[in-house]
């Protein structure tokens, strides 16, 4: 039982730091730790359940070393605020007053369409609608809109230029050509489109772009129609 | 957090209790074993052993067997079952060239077993 007590210890921590280290993208609504134990308590009771071979014993040995684990954690989060952060990790600001940070996202292994995906289930469909905008120890996601975001909220913006590269089907949408894009940067002192982030463009004509480790810049064109 | 401290203390001493007795009761049983096919394999060596012998061992196996099944993977036991009622068929036919190596695999798996419990990195890993 004692070799039983110490291979979960090796596991749990093992998983506790795959799942760490993977970033927030494979979380959700739980704290790390707790995913671990989810993942593996259901195996500890199915398989000595199952396997008439094994003895219960090992499963519940195995089960009462996870809840020892669990409660040594829960006793970290609430006495040690460093050890908090190392074992269930801390709210990521990916987005704030300044735009995108890549930086945040990229160490929670994510994308920018990561982003604009989560900000569209919280409800906010533009990357200028919120002000702070950040995913939690937990891997949920939180964000503060604009006072007057819901104004801005007219049409679907779609990202046309993501890490440098242009999205072709969503170029067509536009009706326009690269050209049209590159000169509107250019004149919104861009000189170079492979440092941008990311530019999505709405059906008003409402450009938002950033460059990396540069402000965000909104740009509204005056387009002849709502194009979508 | 006093409550949580409390649980860990509870959970940690029943992990520790449970670990020592298993690692007693495994010991003092295959210990006891080893020393019974210890004798009884110098027995079959000097061509003295009866079946009766072979009996003994197997009714003090039968009576630890019930406890080592809490402990014990289910296969070790049945290989253990295995091989002493071979070594006992040996045994009543007066078959002691063929009983020795089975009474030799049986002192050998009463070393094995108890050192797999052992708190050694190749257990462990």
């Amino acid at each position: 039982m004692a070799l039983i007590f110490i291979r979960t210890c090796i596991i749990f921590i093992t998983l506790l730091i795959i799942m760490r280290l993977m970033g927030k993208r494979q979380i959700g609504e739980m704290q790390p730790y707790e995913l671990v134990i989810t993942l593996i308590i259901a195996d500890l009771a199915c398989i000595p359940m199952s396997d008439t071979s094994i003895p219960l014993a090992y499963g519940i040995v195995a089960i009462i070393s996870i809840y020892f684990l669990h409660q040594v954690v829960c006793l970290i989060d609430l006495g040690i605020p460093k050890a908090k952060a190392i074992v269930s990790g801390s709210p990521s600001i990916v987005l704030n007053k300044n735009g995108i940070d890549d930086k945040e996202l990229k160490k929670n292994n994510l994308d920018i369409s990561d982003l604009v995906e989560s900000l569209r289930s919280a409800g906010y469909f533009s990357l200028d609608a919120v002000d702070y905008a950040l995913y939690e120890s937990n891997g949920s996601f939180s964000a503060l809109p604009k006072p007057e975001y819901e104004e801005e909220q007219t049409s679907l913006p779609v990202i046309l230029i993501k890490d440098g590269k242009f999205d072709e089907n969503n170029l067509q949408l536009t009706k326009r050509n690269k050209e049209y894009f590159l000169r509107v940067l250019r004149e919104n002192h861009c000189e170079n489109p492979k440092k941008l982030l990311v530019l999505t463009v709405d059906g008003n004509g409402k450009i938002y772009f950033q460059e990396r480790g540069k402000k965000f810049c909104v740009v509204r064109m005056n387009w002849e129609k709502k194009l979508w | 957090m006093v409550k949580t401290a409390v649980s860990i203390i509870i959970s940690l001493a029943f992990i520790v209790g449970v670990c020592a007795y298993e690692l007693y009761f495994v010991n003092t049983s295959f210990a006891e074993f080893r020393k019974i096919l210890c004798s009884l394999y110098e027995k079959a060596e000097n061509s003295v052993a009866t079946h009766e012998d072979g009996i003994a061992a197997q009714r003090y196996w039968q009576e630890k067997k019930s406890g080592l099944h809490v402990w014990l993977p289910h296969t070790a036991i049945d290989s253990v079952d295995f091989q002493l009622s071979e070594a006992l068929g040996y045994l009543y036919e007066g078959r002691y060239t063929d009983a020795l190596p089975k009474i030799e695999v049986l002192i050998d798996m009463s070393e094995n077993i108890p050192n797999a419990f052992k708190l050694l990195p190749e257990n462990i890993f």
